[in-house]
């Protein structure tokens, strides 16, 4: 553990922190852009060129904004609350590789914070902690709205967190490593997207569940629950809340790429080109699905997610250890 | 050198964490506190080089079993107890016998079990120890009896759960 | 590493203090809810051990017995959480000393 290693890891996790606090606002206003559009209007436009600077001008307004604490709140985890949202989602992405090794000052520097051998047992572990953010802000409110909310988002968690985890498994089978690295090192030939298609339409529809994205963001159903777990957060613990979702999705995305879409690979651009190109096609796709698609029903989404889903993902994953068994 | 800051940071907190789950009022307080301690033992397992097993307790016991008691604590809205500890003699008796009980843990850790000589030196490690794959291959060579019982157990008690649950009660 | 390493008993007297508050716990407090995760707690600090010995010995037996001892509790907390929402829903407590009669 010498000077050199402790270095390059702070600047890669600089790196990555910058990534996605830049990243977030971009995304918001690629949203906003996108689905002004889709809906026949135009979106923000009068702040900067293209309206690009309207995140940072909200986000500078919720800076000033009161923050209002209700009374019968509890204090300490009302702070906490959205806190562990949003680190749970920086600390997610540590694992995932975004570039090929390059060479700097003559040292082989992998583009990952850390390549752990159970990579994606932590992201996993860290997207189930994520539920935690949303639960205890909801219970912490000490109000209706937010305690539905939050009920409603654990159990929805628990529930998708198996069939993503099962969908991954099948991967894993494939592979044989945990390590996301070392996936996407395997990917050279072909993109797992190929043999494994319906793990990965799996592990997306549980990907969109986990972070609460229309079609299944029933723990913040404006028309039941006014705003669900974060009705009672203002200002800068609202943008956190914010902060998170949209790290969320980032992380959801890098997971899917990095197991599905062959990571960072692709020819002619930098690897890094490539990660970025891939990452922003999975955002808008999830800014597409949320302009089209109507909110789903409670029942129905548990229903989705036990009755559909999880047999799905066994049996995907039944049939691969089969064709792995006999094909060595 | 590391090792031993890391060592005494996540032993601190873990009984710093494990003490406020024992006393603290609020049963939400309680679970959460009780997260403190699973996280802070996750770290020693990292310390201890047994990455599956603190990536499993991390996604296993803090992600999934105590997602649930917090929705469960949530859900029948427990208020705290008052008073908070069992009262008159059961009290006494409860520390009493938890205080016999760390003595004779404290004795069999100082006397090594009881055995004689110099306690065996830490063993040096093969590299992939810890790793999933070594895991993997003892669970399921080994192991794998126990293994398949295990699953067999998992199995009665999504069942079990279930019919508790569904049962209509008078 | 390796000589250098925390020695073993010092994770042996963590666990020994963990178990000890859980056992405090589960002997003094009155909420079956508390109770219960006492005996997480309890579960855990011989975890550590566990995996604490498992280091010493250059074994990992000591893990698989961790993985098996997760995979016990996930299923005694699943049954467990159950019978106490079904206590609830009947007595409106999760006290234990309020249901020590074994029938109504």
């Amino acid at each position: 553990m010498d000077a050199a290693f402790l270095i390059e890891s702070a600047v890669k996790v600089l790196i990555v922190l910058g990534f996605v606090l830049l990243g977030v606002p971009l995304i918001v206003w690629m949203e906003r852009k996108v689905i002004g559009h889709m809906q026949d209007r135009i979106g923000p436009q009068r702040v900067g060129p293209f309206g690009l600077l309207q995140t940072i001008a909200d986000g500078i307004k919720l800076f000033f904004k009161e923050d209002i604490i209700p009374s019968q709140a509890d204090r300490v985890v009302f702070f906490l609350a959205p806190a562990l949202s949003v680190i749970t989602a920086f600390v997610a992405l540590s694992v995932v590789p975004f570039g090929d090794k390059v060479t700097v000052f003559g040292r082989d520097v992998p583009l990952h914070v850390a390549d752990v051998n159970v990579a994606i047992l932590w992201v996993l572990g860290t997207t189930s902690m994520g539920v935690y953010g949303i639960v205890l802000g909801g219970w912490a409110s000490n109000s209706k709205y937010p305690l539905l909310g939050g009920l409603r988002s654990s159990a929805q968690m628990i529930s998708y967190e198996l069939a993503q985890g099962i969908s991954l498994v099948s991967v894993i089978l494939m592979t044989g490593t945990l390590s996301l690295a070392g996936i996407v090192a395997q990917q050279e030939h072909m993109w797992f997207i190929v043999p494994q298609f319906f793990a990965f339409v799996i592990f997306l529809l549980c990907g969109i569940a986990e972070t609460n994205r229309a079609p299944f963001d029933l723990p913040e159903a404006e028309t039941e629950l006014v705003a669900g777990f974060h009705t009672e957060y203002s200002s800068m613990k609202f943008a956190l809340y914010f902060l998170a979702e949209y790290a969320n999705m980032m992380v959801v995305s890098a997971v899917a790429i990095s197991v599905f879409f062959g990571g960072w690979r692709g020819p002619f651009l930098p690897p890094v080109a490539w990660f970025l190109i891939k990452l922003s096609l999975f955002l808008f796709f999830f800014v597409w699905l949320r302009a089209t698609f109507p909110r789903l029903r409670y029942d129905q989404l548990m229903a989705f997610g036990w009755k559909v889903l999880l047999p799905a993902s066994l049996l995907n994953l039944a049939v691969t250890a089969v064709v792995v068994a006999l094909t060595g | 050198m590391g090792e031993a800051i890391l060592f005494t940071l996540f032993s601190l907190s873990a009984v710093a964490f494990a003490l406020g789950m024992v006393f603290r009022r609020n049963a939400v307080h309680c679970a959460l506190h009780l997260v403190g301690v699973l996280l802070s033992l996750s770290g020693m397992f990292v310390l201890l080089h047994a990455q599956f097993i603190a990536a499993i307790q991390i996604l296993v016991y803090a992600g999934a079993i105590m997602v649930l008691f917090l929705f469960v604590v949530m859900l029948l809205n427990v208020k705290g107890e008052t008073p908070l500890l069992t009262p008159g003699a059961a009290k006494g008796f409860g520390f009493f016998f938890a205080f016999i009980a760390f003595v004779e843990l404290l004795w069999i850790v100082v006397s090594q079990g009881g055995t004689e000589g110099e306690p065996a030196p830490l063993q040096a490690l093969p590299p992939n120890f810890g790793s999933p794959a070594e895991i993997g291959r003892i669970l399921y060579t080994t192991w794998l009896f126990p293994f398949e019982v295990t699953s067999i157990l998992l199995m009665i008690a999504v069942v079990g759960a279930v019919v508790l649950a569904k049962r209509k009660f008078a | 590493m390796g000589s250098m390493g925390v020695p073993t008993e010092y994770y042996q007297l963590v666990a020994a203090l963990l178990f000890t508050i859980g056992l405090i716990g589960v002997l003094v407090r009155r909420s079956a809810l508390i109770i219960f995760m006492s005996i997480e707690l309890m579960l855990n600090a011989v975890n550590l051990s566990f995996v604490a010995f498992s280091r010493q010995h250059g074994q990992m037996d000591g893990q698989i017995f961790v993985f098996f001892v997760m995979a016990v509790a996930a299923a005694e907390v699943a049954v467990g959480l159950a019978i106490l929402v079904a206590i609830f829903r009947n007595r409106e407590t999760a006290s234990v000393d309020e249901v020590h009669l074994l029938k109504g």
